[in-house]
């Protein structure tokens, strides 16, 4: 299992645009990939978890990702949010 | 697949269009039906055939159809009935919320999943979560 931890810098938060360019981005990976904040988790593949979470401003997110292609996962999951966060590890 | 979103108002459609087009991106045809033929609130079953049509038209093998209000779906199963009989199964017809539906629908179809995935999606937003949690 990977993991990248992140900070959202984005003074809208993970608005939904940017959820779905997520969403989309994470599809087209076979690996399960899983964010967390605040001990809550979502399929990063499902629209409806990730804006469940309703993930606001400097918060920190974690991204996990476990399968075959979970580092390439990661790598184009980050480079997606890149506008929206920071990176913390 | 695509997407037809039918509501009595014109406006509201045009609206949602931009919101799911800028939200999930463009390559998920979305057509809409919105008003009366001649410009009033309601539905009007020719005009949401035409949207049906269209979406069939550009390649969709499926159609998810999401309305307003249930009294659009009169309209809607004079527009099914107005189609020909092998485009028929081929539409179906959503429960969900118009406007949380139409975005989830629409993410859910630009990943390439299935009209059964698809309409299992836009069906959750009946439940999902507008406030955060504390």
């Amino acid at each position: 299992m990977a993991d990248i931890r992140l900070t959202v810098i984005d003074p809208s938060g993970l608005h939904a645009r940017p959820a779905a360019r997520f969403v989309q981005a994470a599809s087209r990976f076979t690996s399960r990939i899983v964010i967390r904040q605040d001990g809550r988790e979502a399929d990063a593949k499902s629209l409806i978890a990730l804006l469940g979470l309703t993930i606001r401003p400097s918060t920190e997110i974690t991204l996990s990702a476990e399968g075959p292609d979970a580092d390439e996962a990661l790598a184009a999951l980050a480079a997606e949010l890149a506008p929206y966060v920071s990176q913390i590890g | 697949m695509g997407l037809v979103l039918v509501s009595h108002s014109g406006k509201l459609v045009e609206g949602l269009r931009d919101m799911v087009l800028q939200v999930a991106g463009d390559e998920v045809p979305v057509a809409i039906a919105g008003g009366t033929e001649d410009g009033r609130l309601g539905t009007s079953a020719p005009d949401i055939a035409v949207a049906i049509r269209s979406v069939l038209a550009v390649g969709a093998d499926d159609v998810l159809v999401l309305l307003d209000l249930g009294s659009a779906a009169l309209s809607l199963e004079l527009a099914i009935e107005d189609l020909a009989e092998a485009d028929r199964g081929r539409v179906r017809i959503s429960e969900a919320p118009l406007v949380e539906g139409a975005i989830l629908a629409a993410v859910q179809a630009s990943i390439g999943a299935s009209i059964d995935e698809v309409a299992v999606a836009a069906d959750g937003a009946a439940s999902m979560a507008k406030i955060p949690r504390a």
